[in-house]
């Protein structure tokens, strides 16, 4: 099933400003974890915000189920996709529990109250995450890899089929890079999937069933890892030297920068 | 805090409703006169008379006042993402104050005293009409001008706001000198912010329409906690972040219209009070905003109350917008303080 289909999108931010996504497509299907790698401002976070209706494409479409984003309300686009953007609010005084069930916003009445079966959720995601022991905490305390699980938690309990996932990894530490990942290939399993905006190109070749590698607004390289991650291809976008071998225990790709001293 | 939001709310809720009635209690029993409580229930003259007449009204004006410049401080700090907004740095005051001054002016003139008594024989009264308007107007104006690419910018708001009431102050400031001694003293103390006599009747209808926009923000209580994540956050969670704004804003503007026609400017009760209920019940505004209408109306209450024996031996009386600035400034930095 296509859970998302998107179809020569172009947006720029300002008339003046040049094309930020310029003619990209991209479709998941459920069961596929999909990467977009490439570098600085070839336009990975726009077209992930184009993906999940936070921003209107000048041209081309979206579908969510085979739905038109725009014909769908906000809500109910919500309960499609969950976003969770590159640097969630820090000073949020509302403890991780609390944030956690926010994720339940679009399943609720017009008092916007929660039931139990909405704490299970949340409590649910908040441990598939190794985050429950932090549920009482105020956000504002935590440290910033914590503050992402909690946020991550927040995209899991919202029970969309399709997370849209910009930097998920950034601030996590190996272990829970690990468990992130495996997080996700279990809803995958279950009939969901992901996209995620990635700058680690190990983990990137690791964790994607998929990868689209970006360049100026364009998809410059789709495919299975293997196919995507090309040292030609990734030094040519890149605009530096890279190597690619494969990891001796995985057979999978695995991508280093090369430095000089 | 595992407890639901609704079971929180309630908690809160049956814990200040006592609250509020010790409030109530204290605010009937002081004033410039000794009444006796128990008198005046039997029906004994002239504390009954009082009493019902007077202190009731009175205490009545205080809490719907209080509870409403409350309310709309939570909203305003929350749809503004500013823990400073309150209703008076946002040009609200200022229209109210430029739309007082204005029928006062007016009234001293023969086609506008004639209007203005005609008004009054409809059963309207100038002064608060026109306070509501000005602060309805003065919303408007923030809101269009405070917008960038459509939507409401919390910051060019909030700027706005502020330059909008110095403009206004200014305008006050230059009407003054055209008033009459006896005018200026009106609206001086209308702009200190001070409770009167009202009868019942108003009173009660004013407790009614206050219910609207105390409703609309309770069900916008969750949508609010929503937008503490940033526009972009509250949109990808389905709200509709613009008219969300929209309706909180234009909501709280209704309360404070209404408070203020009554009351004039009573500032510190829309900044201190939310400040206070967060502290005892976190950030949730479907628990903040119940509470903070209970605490706000007992807060003005037990200030109006301290207002009236303040001087009582020197037979004059403060204004209450003062005392809640005088109570209300040291108790905010202590609060800042304390939550350190």
């Amino acid at each position: 099933m296509t859970l998302l289909d998107a179809r020569d999108l172009r947006y720029r931010h300002a008339a003046e400003a040049p094309e930020a996504v310029a003619g990209a497509s991209l479709r998941i299907s459920a069961g596929e974890l999909v990467g977009v790698i490439g570098p600085n401002a070839a336009g990975k976070s726009t077209l992930a915000r184009l993906c999940c209706g936070l921003l209107s494409p000048q041209r081309g479409s979206v579908s969510l189920r085979g739905e038109l984003l725009e014909k769908l309300s906000r809500r109910e686009r919500a309960r499609r996709v969950a976003f969770l953007p590159q640097h969630p609010p820090q000073d949020l005084s509302f403890t991780a529990r609390e944030v956690a069930v926010m994720g339940r916003a679009p399943h609720l009445g017009l008092w916007a109250l929660e039931g139990p079966r909405d704490f299970e959720r949340a409590h649910a995601a908040l441990a598939e995450l190794d985050a429950l022991e932090l549920a009482d905490r105020p956000v504002s305390q935590l440290s910033g890899g914590e503050r992402q699980r909690v946020f991550l938690a927040r995209a899991f309990a919202q029970d969309a089929a399709l997370l849209v996932l910009d930097e998920p990894t950034a601030a996590l530490d190996l272990a829970h890079q690990v468990l992130l990942v495996n997080a996700l290939r279990r809803r995958a399993r279950e009939g969901g999937a992901a996209l995620l905006v990635l700058h680690d190109l190990a983990l990137a070749g690791a964790a994607c069933d998929r990868l689209a590698l970006m360049d100026r607004g364009k998809i410059a390289a789709e495919g299975g890892p293997g196919d995507v991650l090309q040292p030609s291809v990734l030094s040519s976008v890149y605009g530096t030297q890279v190597e690619v071998m494969l990891n001796p225990a995985t057979g999978q790709p695995l991508v280093a920068p090369r430095i000089l001293r | 805090m595992k407890r639901s939001a609704a079971a929180r709310a309630a908690l809160a809720v049956a814990v200040l409703v006592p609250v509020v009635l010790v409030a109530a209690v204290v605010g009937l029993s002081t004033g410039a006169g000794s009444l006796s409580l128990r008198d005046a229930l039997q029906g004994r003259e002239p504390d009954a008379t009082v009493l019902f007449r007077l202190r009731v009204p009175r205490v009545l004006l205080a809490a719907e006042v209080g509870a409403a410049l409350s309310v709309a401080g939570v909203a305003l700090q929350a749809l503004l993402r500013n823990p400073l907004a309150d209703p008076f740095v946002f040009g609200l005051s200022g229209g109210a104050a430029i739309g007082t001054a204005i029928v006062t002016v007016a009234s001293g003139t023969a086609v506008g005293a004639a209007a203005a008594s005609a008004a009054s024989f409809a059963g309207l009264l100038p002064t608060q009409l026109a306070a509501v308007a000005g602060a309805m107007a003065a919303a408007l104006l923030v809101f269009t001008l405070g917008r960038a690419r459509g939507n409401l910018d919390p910051a060019r708001a909030l700027l706005v706001g502020v330059v909008f009431n110095s403009f206004a102050s200014a305008l006050v400031l230059s009407v003054e000198a055209v008033l009459r001694p006896d005018q200026m003293q009106a609206v001086s103390l209308w702009l200190a912010g001070s409770l009167g006599y009202e009868a019942m009747p108003l009173l009660t209808g004013a407790g009614i329409a206050l219910l609207l926009p105390v409703l609309v923000l309770l069900a916008l209580a969750g949508r609010m906690n929503l937008l503490a994540l940033g526009d972009e956050g509250a949109s990808a969670l389905g709200v509709d972040v613009g008219r969300t704004r929209l309706f909180a804003f234009f909501a709280a503007s209704a309360a404070v219209g209404i408070a203020v026609a009554f009351t004039g400017l009573v500032g510190f009760v829309g900044l201190i009070v939310p400040h206070a209920v967060r502290l005892l019940t976190g950030p949730d505004h479907r628990v903040v905003l119940p509470a903070s209408a209970l605490g706000g109306a007992a807060f003005l209450v037990l200030a109006d109350a301290l207002a009236r024996v303040l001087f009582r031996g020197l037979g004059a009386e403060p204004p209450v917008g003062a005392v809640t600035a005088i109570v209300g400034a040291p108790l905010f930095v202590l609060l800042m303080r304390s939550r350190e």
